[in-house]
């Protein structure tokens, strides 16, 4: 027995001690060349874009040699965060804005204030990647929470196009049950979804901020005001009954009602649009949501769909910066990447590859030009902002399947909430 | 033969019980089937039919998700079928010598501190996987292993599956001891009496034991995700994971035909080796 | 719970030879154990190497970070028992995937190896083509973890699966079951039974260690069918039974896959397919609370080392070994 927690002992020594020690040490290659590992999430197409941008990357730098760890974004960050944990980060990081901050505030990242050049890009959008006034991260494109809509089933409901400049919630709501009764039980007017941007554009409206001074900005009135709208929608036969509304929600976008053809209405980022437009079919719309009829902005934002980041840790932080502008600010590496993580937000990028965009990104870019005059600053979540999502959707699947009543479930949101975010 | 038998009550009253149990397994089969019909129904539907027609029969037929699966990633999907095939190879001879050999000792031999150290191997089966991974994979990446196959092997060849062990422990122990004695009496030691008596009498545990390596490492995703980092490294499940992306397009047609592709070896290796299990006592002539 | 391994030493051992008295009088062991002991060791050598290279410093690393605020991209910083005091005292969410992996347990393990051992019985011999159906049996547990699976289980659970178009026809009108809070559980229950194969097999395995000689012994002696179950099969196949179950009632614990992959990781709808893993993995991961997920994981051990506890315990009851006489 002695003999065994001797082992133990020493085991728990040498692990922490290792752990704290060399970072890898394996940077460079046998051949002399600087080794970059670059870790990002996605599927097929988006390796073989990003293969591609790496080859010319290294044909342009021939001293560097980067690796691309890639993985599916459900596995991403736990494999992540076990390599962060032993020390063996990769050297470019892709991350997203609700893990910034504990990637940023935890000392995971290196600063890239004045190390990137930054005098093309969209200077509204950099913000979002900056944490304690420290430029973490760069925005690798642009999204926006829109509405899409399908002309083609709407039509053949009966209804007509709603006009996204003056409608309201309530305009919303009628619609969809219309399109429903006139789909004839084949269709539904509207899908909804508990994306906390959707709560956020709510409440912006009503002149809340989802984070205020390390709080909570939402006052359990907004939040109320927001589950009314899909118990209305599924009391009017609107959208469908909550179990089923979570199915196609649990489904992904190829099983949406609006990629299956089954629903005038959705909400998505925009840069759903041209797959959702491959699975229907049909040609969709993006419109503005709704607005509250006392409105004074739309709540609209411009998303980061993506951050790069360069480990606080590597051995190579020139080769990595050299990296991430080229991804950034090269014309080349944008015409391979075109739109795969956002709409690029190099201006002078956007200018060189807008012929190359496919229809639904061209369409996009208009949508977008067309709201630019009405659009918020994203916010960074602080610490804990990552478990958001899941608390929104844990109570709000509670209230629409009537588990739980709307007081009762906002002021344990707005704790649970809270909670979170305190650390 | 048939019209002797039909006229024979009983045995016409077997072949139709026996009938009976050909009709209900197929029956059930069927039903239990139907998940794995549909995704081969689905593979064979163009894309965009997956999910916008629902039924089993496809309306029309096409290769093409075949042909695209094969071809969508950096490399062949053979090349990801070798490299899977490689390591459960390893894998199946690591743990059917190293869980052997333990086996035996705990089932048959006695030694200091058995009990503590039989506890501990069934311990090490309780704890789950998630909190391990961390200090594992630290101490994999002290030891230059990452993204080799070292720490997806080696652990097998050091009998880290208790699983097994305890499972041989088991079958070991159904075993009449009197075939031990038999063999010490004819001065066999202990490594002939395992090599020579035991291990052939545990063909059916052994046999269990290679089938759900071989299908558990083929199907291991996690591991084989955090310690193969290079996409030259990837084996089938991580290949598989890359059709899909939850956060934006996922290409379920060819996703679901390299699943079938992939569950072929699976499939041959059990129906191969199921065969083994029936061997073992009934044909080795104990009396 | 060491008592209860059953593994009994001293009572399998054939009779130890006399001990020779040496010396002061201190029995020393007889030449004939030292052999074996030593022979012992030298069967678990791989064993013993991978227990103290992998095994032992990863447990005891775990067990140490229960103790800590560890948040994987910082240091770890000791906290005592704060985690522990946490998690038993202001988690509910801790008591709610507590509840719906008991329920899990109870319900599934059961059903799963009664289903197992039914079919293991039908396939064993005195069919044609049974090498055949062994392998159709076995399909659905070769796909068990498989990401498609989400797919496939909404094509039969979910609003139009295969279960609504049967009740359908008879003018019943159901829901998603896979969505639903009241039904979500018994659709994962049910996935974990449709993967009865690793027990079926063993299970085979286990019919076939059973000598021929007994079964025509008994078939001379005028025993049914159903007699023979129960005297020669069903008493033979005990430590079969047991292992199936001790392992069963410990995977299932463990269980984690099913719900990450039907519930999308999320535990939904409203936590009703929390289960403990998946818990601890969202703490661990999804959070950045590795010493909670830690305090967690050795909560689970504890729990299941109970329950594998009372199972040995209760097993000298009703586990019958053939090398035991």
């Amino acid at each position: 027995m002695r003999s065994l927690k001797t082992v133990a002992a020493l085991a728990v020594a040498a692990l922490t001690l290792t752990a704290c020690g060399s970072g890898g040490g394996d940077g460079e290659a046998a051949d002399g060349k600087v080794k970059l590992r670059f870790s990002y999430w996605g599927a097929d197409s988006r390796q073989k874009l990003t293969e591609q941008a790496i080859a010319l990357f290294e044909k342009k730098n021939p001293d560097i040699d980067v690796v691309g760890e890639f993985s599916d974004w459900a596995s991403y960050y736990e494999s992540l965060a076990t390599k962060v944990a032993a020390n063996d980060a990769p050297d470019v990081m892709t991350l997203e804005i609700r893990g910034l901050s504990e990637y940023a505030g935890r000392g995971a990242l290196a600063d890239l204030s004045g190390k990137v050049n930054t005098a093309d890009l969209d200077q509204g959008v950099l913000p979002s990647g900056q944490v304690e006034g420290k430029q973490y991260a760069l925005p690798t494109g642009v999204n926006v929470f829109a509405m899409l809509a399908n002309k083609a089933t709407i039509e053949k409901a009966g209804e007509k196009m709603p006009d996204d400049a003056t409608w309201t919630w309530d305009d919303y709501i009628e619609l969809s049950s219309k399109i429903s009764k006139g789909g004839g039980g084949s269709v539904y007017g509207t899908e909804y979804t508990f994306n906390p941007a959707y709560l956020t554009i709510f409440a912006a409206q009503r002149g809340e901020q989802f984070y205020n001074n390390g709080k909570i900005g939402i006052t359990p009135e907004t939040l109320k005001a927001w589950w009314a709208n899909f118990d209305k929608l599924i009391k009017t036969k609107g959208s469908p009954d909550a179990a089923k509304m979570a199915e196609v929600a649990a489904a992904g976008q190829e099983q949406s009602l609006i990629a299956t053809n089954t629903g005038g209405f959705g909400m998505w980022w925009t840069n759903q649009l041209g797959a959702m437009t491959k699975s229907s079919g049909q040609e969709l719309t993006l419109l503005r949501l709704p607005k509250l009829p006392d409105a004074q902005k739309s709540g609209l934002f411009l998303q980061p769909a993506m951050h790069w980041t360069i480990s606080s840790k590597t051995e190579h932080p020139a080769e990595a910066q050299k990296f991430v502008d080229f991804l950034l600010n090269d014309p080349e590496a944008g015409a391979i990447l075109l739109s795969d993580r956002g709409l690029p937000i190099n201006s002078k990028v956007l200018a060189a590859i807008k012929d190359k965009l496919p229809p639904a990104d061209q369409q996009t870019l208009t949508f977008i030009d067309s709201i630019k005059g009405d659009l918020d600053q994203v916010v960074v979540p602080p610490k804990g902002g990552g478990k958001m999502e899941d608390i929104i959707r844990r109570y709000s699947e509670a209230v629409t399947s009537g588990q739980q009543s709307p007081d009762e479930a906002a002021t344990q949101l707005l704790a649970d909430a809270n909670a979170a975010i305190a650390g | 033969m048939a019209t002797v038998s039909s006229r024979n009550p009983v045995l016409y009253r077997r072949r139709v019980t026996r009938g009976a149990k050909h009709l209900m397994l197929i029956g059930f089969g069927l039903v239990m089937l139907y998940p794995l019909l549909w995704m081969i129904s689905s593979s064979l539907k163009p894309e965009e039919l997956i999910f916008r027609e629902p039924g089993l029969i496809p309306s029309e037929i096409t290769l093409d998700n075949y042909l695209e699966g094969w071809n969508a990633l950096a490399h062949p999907f053979s090349y990801y079928l070798w490299n899977s095939a490689l390591i459960t190879v390893l894998s199946v001879v690591g743990n059917l010598a190293a869980c052997s050999l333990a086996a035996y000792s705990f089932a048959r031999l006695n030694f200091p501190l058995k009990k503590l150290w039989f506890a501990l191997m069934l311990g090490t089966i309780m704890l789950p996987l998630h909190v391990v991974i961390v200090p594992q994979y630290i101490m994999f990446s002290q030891l230059d292993m990452i993204n080799t196959i070292w720490p997806l092997i080696l652990p097998k060849f050091l009998a880290h599956d208790s699983f097994f062990i305890f499972l041989m422990v088991q079958f070991i122990r159904t075993l009449p001891r009197e075939l031990d004695e038999a063999a010490a009496i004819d001065g066999a030691g202990y490594w002939r009496t395992f090599f020579r008596v035991i291990l052939p009498l545990c063909t059916p545990a052994l046999t269990t034991t290679a089938i759900f390596t071989f299908i558990w490492t083929w199907n291991d995703f996690f591991s084989q995700l955090l310690y193969l980092n290079n996409p030259d490294n990837f084996t089938v499940p991580v290949a598989l994971r890359s059709f899909l992306d939850s956060s934006g397009e996922s290409s379920w047609g060819p996703m679901f035909a390299m699943s079938i592709i992939a569950l072929g070896p699976i499939f041959g290796f059990f129906l191969a080796g199921q065969k083994y299990l029936i061997r073992g006592m009934a044909t080795t002539g104990l009396k | 719970m060491v008592d209860s391994l059953s593994l009994k030493p001293e009572a399998a051992a054939p009779a130890p030879a006399p001990a020779v008295k040496r010396g002061r009088g201190r029995p020393q062991p007889s030449l004939r154990s030292r052999r074996e002991a030593w022979a012992a060791h030298l069967f678990l050598v791989p064993w013993f190497i991978g227990l103290f290279l992998i095994t032992i410093g990863p447990i005891v690393a775990s067990f140490y970070l229960s103790f800590t605020d560890y948040s994987l991209l910082e240091e770890a910083k000791w906290v005592g028992l704060d985690n522990y005091v946490k998690l038993f005292t202001e988690d509910p969410r801790f008591w709610t995937s507590l509840k719906v992996t008991a329920i899990y347990v109870v319900v599934s393990v059961p059903l799963q190896l009664a289903f197992a051992l039914a079919l293991a019985l039908l396939l064993d011999r005195g069919l044609r083509g049974l090498s055949f159906y062994r392998s159709i049996y076995y399909l659905p547990s070769l796909l068990g973890g498989s990401v498609a699976i989400a797919i496939l289980w909404r094509k039969i659970f979910g609003a139009n699966g295969l279960i609504n178009a049967i009740l359908g026809v008879f003018g019943i009108e159901g829901t998603s079951y896979v969505n639903d809070p009241d039904t979500a559980l018994s659709t994962l229950i049910l996935l974990h039974v449709w993967t009865f194969g690793a027990p079926m097999v063993i299970f085979l395995a286990g019919l076939r260690q059973i000598p021929s000689s007994y079964y025509e012994a008994a078939s001379i002696d005028g025993a049914g069918t159903v007699q023979q179950f129960k005297a020669i099969t069903l008493p033979l196949l005990t430590p079969i039974i047991f292992f199936n179950l001790v392992l069963e009632i410990i995977k299932s614990f463990q269980s984690f896959t099913q719900s990450f992959i039907v519930s999308n990781g999320t535990g939904g709808p409203t936590d009703s397919t929390l289960f403990y893993t998946l818990y601890l993995y969202t703490k661990g991961f999804k959070d950045y609370e590795m010493g909670y997920a830690s305090a967690l994981a050795w909560v689970l051990v504890v729990i299941i080392a109970g329950l594998t506890g009372i199972n040995f315990l209760a097993s000298k009851y009703w586990v019958f070994y053939g090398d035991s006489k």
